[in-house]
């Protein structure tokens, strides 16, 4: 695995994410592995991505996802 | 439907606390409990944005107070919004996530929905009261934000409307605006999917209200997304719409189609 894949992965484990939150690393190492390297990525991509930011329309750019708002063309009729 | 809870648009807001209410706290503190982290995180509560308002929709009190009129459409949308996300999270992911029958964390999540869906029945019900004493919008404005909270399901009486009004400027609302306001109608959340020809369908929607405003329209699984100035509402869609490639929508003055069409290789075939 490439290191750039290494560091994708990372970033959306359980053990990374708790530590973004704020939780001591003191914690998340007496955690198994197991569950610190989780991947959470599809909880967290429906709690950003579902409109709970108050007026962010398409926040995210490029291709869309199961978890993405995907709008459609509107024709005045 | 009736409801005990009164609901103050206009006004200056008493802010509360900022604490998160016990049931959502009870929530995250669960989910996150298998993993020996035991308090939810200001930053996750951040994220679900429920400083803005939701936390007081969730409250028990008798007396809610928004800013404005679009501050309270906006705070409902978002209510809908975490409701539908936390509906998706009780499933697969949320399975494997968890662990279903490890933790109370479901028990949590059921009583988290189920909480949310009893606040938007009080919201529905509300006694809708304005107060343009401190911040006078223009009709124009106010137009907008009432079709807001039209499309999340909340009226706001006329005769409501005029006599805060009159009591703000001192001068009674023309008959112009009186009908434009009087020609929003709330949205009933719901539509139907018609065939239109042999692997053709629509999905129409009526509103009245549609008209004036300028929606952005969009699918999310199995929700279609209609989103006025960043106010959402959101429409369960039948479980065959899964299964169509969606097209154009056509918007006029009281309704708009989604154009589906049936993808066949999705179709098992006879």
């Amino acid at each position: 695995m490439s290191d750039e894949n290494n560091d994708k992965k990372s970033s959306s484990d359980l053990g990374s994410w708790l530590n973004s939150m704020g939780a001591p690393e003191s914690v998340t190492e007496l955690m198994p592995s197991d569950i610190t390297g989780l991947d959470i990525a599809p909880i967290l991509s429906m709690l950003g991505r579902v409109g709970i930011k108050s007026g962010v329309r398409g926040a995210q750019s490029g291709d869309a996802t199961a978890d993405e708002i995907r709008w459609l063309p509107i024709v005045r009729v | 439907m009736s409801s005990s809870l009164r609901i103050t648009c206009g006004a200056e807001p008493t802010r509360g606390s900022g604490t998160s209410p016990e049931i959502v706290a009870n929530f995250f503190e669960s989910l996150i409990y298998p993993f020996g982290f035991f308090h939810p995180t200001a930053g996750l509560l951040g994220e679900l944005n429920l400083s803005r308002g939701v936390n007081s929709l969730l409250s028990p009190s008798q007396h809610l107070e928004f800013e404005s009129v679009q501050q309270l459409a906006q705070t409902i949308s978002d209510l809908d919004s975490i409701s539908v996300a936390l509906r998706h999270m009780d499933s697969e992911e949320f399975a494997i996530w968890c662990g279903l029958g490890k933790s109370n964390a479901r028990t949590h999540l059921l009583q988290l929905i189920e909480e949310m869906q009893q606040a938007r029945i009080r919201v529905k019900g509300a006694q809708l009261q304005l107060d343009f004493m401190h911040n006078q919008p223009s009709a124009r404005s106010l137009l907008r934000s009432l079709t807001q909270l039209a499309l999340v399901g909340v009226v706001c009486e006329s005769r409501q409307l005029q006599k805060a009004w009159l009591t703000s400027t001192h001068q009674p609302l023309s008959k112009k605006w009186i009908s434009k306001f009087e020609s929003i109608k709330v949205f009933s959340g719901g539509g139907v999917l018609l065939e239109e020809e042999s692997l053709r369908f629509v999905f129409r929607v009526k509103w009245k209200g549609v008209g004036d405003c300028e929606p952005a329209i969009g699918l999310f699984r199995n929700q279609l997304v209609i989103d006025v100035g960043g106010v959402r509402s959101f429409v369960e869609l039948p479980a065959a719409c899964s299964r169509m490639e969606p097209g154009n929508v056509r918007l006029s003055k009281n309704k708009f189609e989604i154009d589906l069409a049936v993808k066949e290789s999705e179709w098992p075939r006879s």
